[in-house]
Order: C-alpha cells, then structure tokens, then sequence
C-alpha cells in the first residue's frame, strides 16, 4: 500500500482497513509532575532547564542587587562584609553554573534535535541524567545559606579558599556544585557531540547544519576540553582542604599559583563555553527578521572554530600581576587580541546580514541588536585589559566589573533574551507581546548602560572589585549610586519579561506552527511539537530548508507556475 | 499541516519516520572516546600539579628520604598490559564465535585488573611516607590514585562484561557491549604506562 504524498489524517484513514493491534495493561503515559521527573523526552528536558536557570536568574539578580544596595553610597552598613562576600560568590557562581550555562543546555536540549531533524537527542537517559545532577549539585549549594555559604569569590582562590582562611562549608559546597554540574556539562556535551554528528536529517551535510547547532558543537567540543581541568582542580583543593594533602601549600612544596593556572585554564574557555550559543542564538535571529540569508555562513562556523581554539591558549591574561617572564605576558596579551579578528569577522557578517534586509523590528531582534552594539564595548573593554601594562593598572578594578559584565550581561543574556522571544512560540505554541518585549527591551537596554557604563570610570578612578564598602569624600559615590539606580530600572526590565512569558502561556495568541516564517526544520513541525517532534522528516537542500519548503508550497498552489520565472536559487 | 502536504518520503510504515544516521561511527563508541577525551584533559591537570612541584618548584624528585619502587611497579606495569593482550584476545575470540575463548579471556582481563589494583594497594601501605608530609608525596599519591580509581571504575564495567558473557551475551555479532567498555580498559592501561613512565622512571 502506498501513500506517497497524502497528510497524515488520510494517511491514517486508509489504515483504518488495517488489522488494529490493540494493547491491554500497556503503561498509560505519565501524567502530572511524574512526567516531568521520569522524562526522558529532549523537549521536556529543555523546559526544565531553562525554568530551573531563569529562576536561578532571578535569584543572582536579587543577589546582585543586594549588593548594589550596599554599595549605593559611601561607608554603608545594609550588610556586613561577610554577606557581602557570600553574596558575591553565589551571585557569580549562580550567574555562571546555573543560569547562563544552564539555560543555553535546556535552549540547546530543545531546539538542536528539532533543528537537525531528530527524534530525540542520542542518549536521552544520559540526558536526564545531566540535568539531575545539575540539581542535585544547585540544592547543595544553594542549602549552604543555611550553614555558611561559600566566601571566596567565584574564582575561589587558593590560599583564601583553603581551610585555614576558609574554615566552614560553604567551599566545600561550592566543590560540590562544581564537580556536579562539571560532570552534567561534560555528560551533556557528549550528548550533544553525538546527536550532531550522527542524526542529522537526510541532506543535512556539514555545510547545512543550522548556525546555533555550529556553535553548540564547538561549544561542547570545549567542555569536554575546559571542564575536566576545574573538576581535578577542585578535587585537588578538596584534599588539600580535608586530607592534608600540600598541592596548593607553598611551604610544603605547593604553589597557590598551580590553582590560578588550573582555574583558569579552564576559566577562559567557560566565558566561550558561555558565549558561543549566545554566537548562535544572534546567527539564527538575525537572517530571520532581516529576511535575507546569513551573510558569510562559512565564515561564521570557521571564526567559531578559531574562537575556541585561540580561547583553550590565553588563559593567563587573567595572571597577568603574578610573577611572569615579560615574553610571556607578551604571548598571552598577543594571543589574546587576535580573538578580536574572528570575532570581528561574526560582528561584520552579522552586521552585513541586516544590511539592506527587510527588517521585521520584533522583540528577538530588538535584544539581538542590542547584543550586537553593547557586546562590541566589551569586547573592546576586553582587548584593552589584554595589554598587559594595562592590565597592571586595572586588574581587580571596577574596569573589569564592567568589561565582564558587558560581555555576560549585554552579551549572553541579550542573545538568552532574543532567544525567548524568538523560540516561545516554538516550545508553548503561544506569542509573547511584542510590545511588551520592546518595552522590557529599551528598559533592560538602558538600565544595563546605567549601570555598568560608569563602572568604567569607577575603575579608572581606581575602586577595587569585591570591596564590601568604600570611604566618602571622592567621586566614587555619586557612579556607584548611578550604578544602583540604574540596576533596578535593569531588573524591572527582566521582570517584565518574565511576565510576559509567563502571561502569555495563557493569553497569547496561538502561533502556529511557523508564526515567524523562519529558516530551520523546528519551524517545521506544529508547536508545541508532538512528543516524536516530526511525522516525517523532509529532505534538507540547503542552509533554510523552510525557505525551501515555502517556496515549494508557493509554486504548487499557483496553478500555471511556468507562467512565472523560478525564483529558486 | 502545510508540513506534511510537502512530504515527498516514501513511506509505507507508520508511526514516525526512522531515527536519522548521519555519520557511520556508532553513537556509544563515540560518546566513550569523547569522554576519554575529558578523561585524558583530567590527568592533563594532574600532571601539570605534578611538573609544577616537580620543574616550577625546583623540588626534587622525589622528596628527600622517600623513594618510589619503580621495580615492584614495574612489574605491575607488565600485569596491566597483558590484560591489555587478553582483553584484545577476549574480543577477538567473540568476534570469531569462540565463547570459550572469550570467557576465559574477559575473565583473565579481569583478574589480572584486580591483581594490578591488589599490587598497587600493598604498595601504598609499605611506602612509608604519607600525602600529607610533601607536595611530592601529595602529587605521587594524587596521580596514581586517580589512575587506580580509573583502574576501579574499568574493572567495574569489566565484571560487568565478564558476567555477561557467562550468561551467554554476546555473539559474533553482536559485541558493541564488549567493545566500548574495552577502549576505556586500554585508555586506563595506556595512562598507566604514561603515569608510570613519568613519575617512577623519568
Ligand atoms: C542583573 C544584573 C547584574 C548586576 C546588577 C550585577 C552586579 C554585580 C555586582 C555588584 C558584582 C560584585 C562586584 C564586586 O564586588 O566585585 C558582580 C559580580 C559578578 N557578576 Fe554580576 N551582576 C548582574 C548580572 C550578572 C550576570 C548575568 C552574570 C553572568 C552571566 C554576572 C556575573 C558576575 C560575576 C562572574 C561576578 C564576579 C563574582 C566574583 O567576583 O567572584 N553578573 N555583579
Ligand atoms: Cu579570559
């Protein structure tokens, strides 16, 4: 029986006359939240993690502006100096290992077996497994406000982070939550490595494979390459913390230096481990509501490439005030600013993709152009501390609050941000508000300004990082307090965000399965997509298979197409 | 649904289509060498623990009235990898429909794991020093713990495919099962000869 090109309801139809196979005490399908903790389903995975990273945004964002509070003016006393401490590990900590990294997992775990056609991700067990442990490691973290939350900074260095300066828990629940999610995001990337390369759609080459899937690729390449670093070095602190051991004890034959190098070898590729989807979201955004094709396709997967690997070898520019030979430090300053050519290359390809398209203004590409203009100043603030004579004058200034923040904040969640409002109507099959998006977008995007722009001149003007208060009687009141003004006008632009997700589950309009006539295979399947995501899987022929498809569609409900000139490419 | 008005897949069978195969390397021994890949970064960090006492410190090597048994571990390095040599046998033998020969290899594969491990332990105990005295002792502890906690984990999935192959799994075939936990039993030996060649010859 052949039923070449009939939808699937006749398809059915025809099958009726089928002997029916029918089931008894078969498992009903799990309802309620069992589903949601048995799943194994890629889709539901995803919807996990990027619940469980927005709140933890939120939590590092009520963290954070605690700390803005505190440092709103002069010799301040809201807080003591060890919350202050504990405040601004857990922020960065959280910021880092459970939100951003987090919400890219649960982004990719959705969209990348969609986009390249598949069923399901190559391990799907293994997969719930990552995001259980990353659970598991946030709850020991998180619990150790009830005892001592950690002190030592996100970076946790040693000696500060050995027992004799940090006696309680806290560090050792830190260890904990970085050997869990090290472990999930080494788990997860696997994972994803596997699902690339073995179950792309039939037609989907190399050259084929949608830019974000590119990124998620390289990206995971780097956490299998970055990650083991840190989980051995956090395994050697916990020895030397518990077991006597004397790897970081200089006058036992240790080095404290042997953390920093360890730290931070990891430490430089995890901001590309955090950026890179970030790369991808804006490459799958922009040709989208610019209604044109990506500008430079090759080039953007090759300037990825070389990103990571140039990111695996410059990890010392973050050591540059230790004791170092002056060729070295030349090294890692060189190495560290030619980043700044293929990241060049993606910022003029991005910017040749909007050039003279038939911009659609919507939310995603409100945030995606904000990512653009603000992610440029930091990445500029960037290869300035890469010079290390610089360096020598602002490292451990506020200059570095704001450069990192103008990469993370500006950088990674704008592209988060233009990746909710593209992708909602994908996972709930409901719009979100446009207007409201914009309003959130034009609140966060001044907000952000207000509040790290000044931390420039902050740092100039020679105010140490991971200071809990500051003397009055110079100009460093009136920035901090801009700062912490400005930082509330940037969470109340985050919340309206939230609301809006969270209004629109109920209240917006239905989507459809393509609402944004988009480029890549989830736009292909209804939305939300059925548990098996396709009933059939096209035929991939190009970079935008949905073009493809639309324009198929078009020519077969013109009656007399030949009438018309092909405009297929 | 305009999506499926385009299909052009033949397809007589129902349900949704077949999983996608895009490459011809086979998923799981993929995901095992990606995972020995951050296996390898692990013991890439250890062993800059180790040149950072030993070459940044200047310390020597090892510390001042310790000594390494470099001949007893030598020994023990043999062990390793004639289990290497067996295990080849092992799937050799199941690849060519020998169960016999598969059993008794996995199961020698096994016991000379456990031997090497057994070795190692008594080592430790008649060493005479502690982690806790020098970074030296910390780092020779630190690198062949990690490698014997490796040992640990590879004899664990070994029992597990010797048990298996007693209980009539596996065939000609069929010896993914075999194969994949195997690469990790030859990454684990092969580490060993590198820890060993470093921190007990060089
Ligand atoms: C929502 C707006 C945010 C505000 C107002 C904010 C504010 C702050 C403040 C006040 C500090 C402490 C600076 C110091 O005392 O040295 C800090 C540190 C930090 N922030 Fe944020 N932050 C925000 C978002 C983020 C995001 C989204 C990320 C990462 C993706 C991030 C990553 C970090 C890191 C890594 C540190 C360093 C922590 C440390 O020194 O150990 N922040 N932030
Ligand atoms: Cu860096």
């Amino acid at each position: 029986m052949s039923t070449t090109t009939l939808p699937p309801e006749t398809n059915t139809a025809v099958a009726i006359a089928r002997p029916q196979i029918t089931v008894s005490n078969a498992n009903p399908p799990r309802k309620g939240w069992t589903s949601w903790v048995t799943t194994t389903d890629h889709k539901k995975i995803g919807i996990m993690y990027m619940v469980f990273a927005f709140a933890f945004f939120i939590i590092g964002g009520v963290e954070a502006l605690l700390m803005r509070i505190q440092l709103g003016v002069p010799e301040n006393s809201f807080v003591d100096p060890q919350t202050y401490n504990g405040l601004l590990t857990m922020h960065g900590t959280t910021m880092v290992f459970l939100f951003v990294m987090p919400m890219m997992a649960g982004l990719a775990n959705y969209m990348v077996p969609l986009m390249i056609g598949a069923r399901d991700m190559a391990f799907p067990r293994l997969n719930a497994l990552s995001f259980w442990l990353l659970t598991m490691g946030a709850a020991v973290f998180y619990g150790s406000l009830l005892f001592s939350p950690p002190e030592a900074g996100w970076t946790s260095y040693a000696p500060l982070s050995n027992l004799a300066y940090s006696p309680t828990g806290g560090i050792d629940a830190w260890i904990f939550l970085i050997h869990l999610t090290g472990i999930a995001s080494i788990l997860g990337a696997i994972n994803f490595c596997a699902t690339i390369i073995n179950m792309r759609a039939p037609g989907m080459g190399w050259s084929r494979l949608p830019l974000f899937c590119w990124t998620i690729l390289i990206q995971s390449v780097l956490v299998i390459l970055a990650f083991p670093t840190i989980a051995a070095a956090v395994t050697l602190l916990l020895t030397d913390r518990h077991f006597g051991t004397n790897f970081f004890n200089p006058t036992a034959g240790g080095s404290p230096l042997l953390w920093q190098h360890l730290f931070w070898f990891f430490g430089h590729p995890e901001v590309y481990i955090m950026i890179l989807p970030a790369f991808g979201i804006i490459s799958e955004v922009l040709p989208v509501f610019a209604r044109k094709p990506i500008f430079g396709y090759k080039a953007i997967v090759a300037s990825a490439m070389a990103i990571a690997f140039l990111g695996l070898l410059v990890w010392a520019h973050h050591m540059f005030t230790t004791p170092t030979a002056t060729v070295i430090l030349a090294f890692f300053t060189i190495g560290s600013m030619l980043i700044a050519i293929p990241t060049g290359v993606k910022i003029f390809n991005w910017i040749a993709t909007l050039w003279r398209g038939s911009i659609v203004t919507s939310a995603a590409l409100h945030f995606a152009c904000g990512f653009l203009l603000l992610f440029v100043i930091g990445g500029i603030s960037g290869i300035m501390l890469a010079i290390f004579p610089i360096d020598w004058q602002l490292h451990d200034s506020y200059f570095v609050v704001a450069h990192f923040h103008y990469v993370l904040v500006a950088g990674a969640v704008n592209a988060i941000f233009a990746g909710i409002y593209y992708w909602f109507p994908k996972v709930t099959g409901r719009m979100m508000s446009e207007s409201m998006g914009k309003l959130s977008f034009w609140m966060t995007f001044i907000g952000f300004n207000v509040t790290f722009l000044v931390q420039h001149s902050l740092g100039l003007s020679g105010m140490p990082r991971r200071i809990y208060e500051y003397a009055s009687g110079n100009d460093w009141g009136t920035y901090n307090m801009i700062s912490t003004l400005g930082s509330f006008l940037l969470a109340a632009g985050v919340i309206l965000t939230a609301y809006n997700a969270v209004r629109s589950l109920r209240k917006g309009p239905l989507a459809g399965p393509d609402p944004w006539k988009a480029n890549t295979l989830e736009w292909f399947t209804s939305s939300p997509p059925p548990p098996h995501n396709f009933d059939v899987v096209p035929r991939v022929r190009s970079v935008e298979p949905m073009k493809d498809i639309r324009r198929q569609v078009e020519r077969a409900s013109q009656p007399a197409a030949s009438d018309h000139p092909s405009v297929s490419a | 649904m305009e999506a499926a008005s385009v299909s052009h897949l033949e397809h007589d069978h129902h349900g949704p289509p077949e999983a996608n195969k895009s490459s011809r390397v086979d998923p799981a021994m993929l995901g095992m060498l990606l995972f020995i890949i951050s296996e390898i970064m692990v013991f890439g960090a250890f062993f800059t623990a180790y040149f950072f006492i030993r070459v940044v410190n200047t310390d020597s090597w090892p510390a001042l009235g310790q000594e390494i048994p470099w001949a007893i571990a030598g020994i023990n390095t043999l062990i390793l990898i004639s289990s290497s040599l067996t295990l080849h046998w092992a799937l050799h033998s199941v690849k060519s429909g020998n169960r016999f020969a598969f059993k008794v290899g996995m199961l020698s594969t096994f016991l000379l794991g456990a031997c090497f491990l057994f070795i190692q332990v008594n080592e430790y105990i008649h060493l005479g020093y502690s982690p806790t005295e020098s970074a030296q002792g910390s780092i020779f502890y630190g690198l062949t713990g990690l490698h014997g906690a490796h040992v640990f984990i590879g004899l664990t999935l070994l029992l597990m495919v010797t048990v298996r192959a007693f209980r009539g799994h596996f065939s000609a075939e069929h010896h993914r099962g075999v194969e994949v936990p195997g690469i990790y039993w030859h990454f684990v030996d092969v580490m060993w000869v590198v820890v060993y060649a470093t921190i007990y010859i060089l």
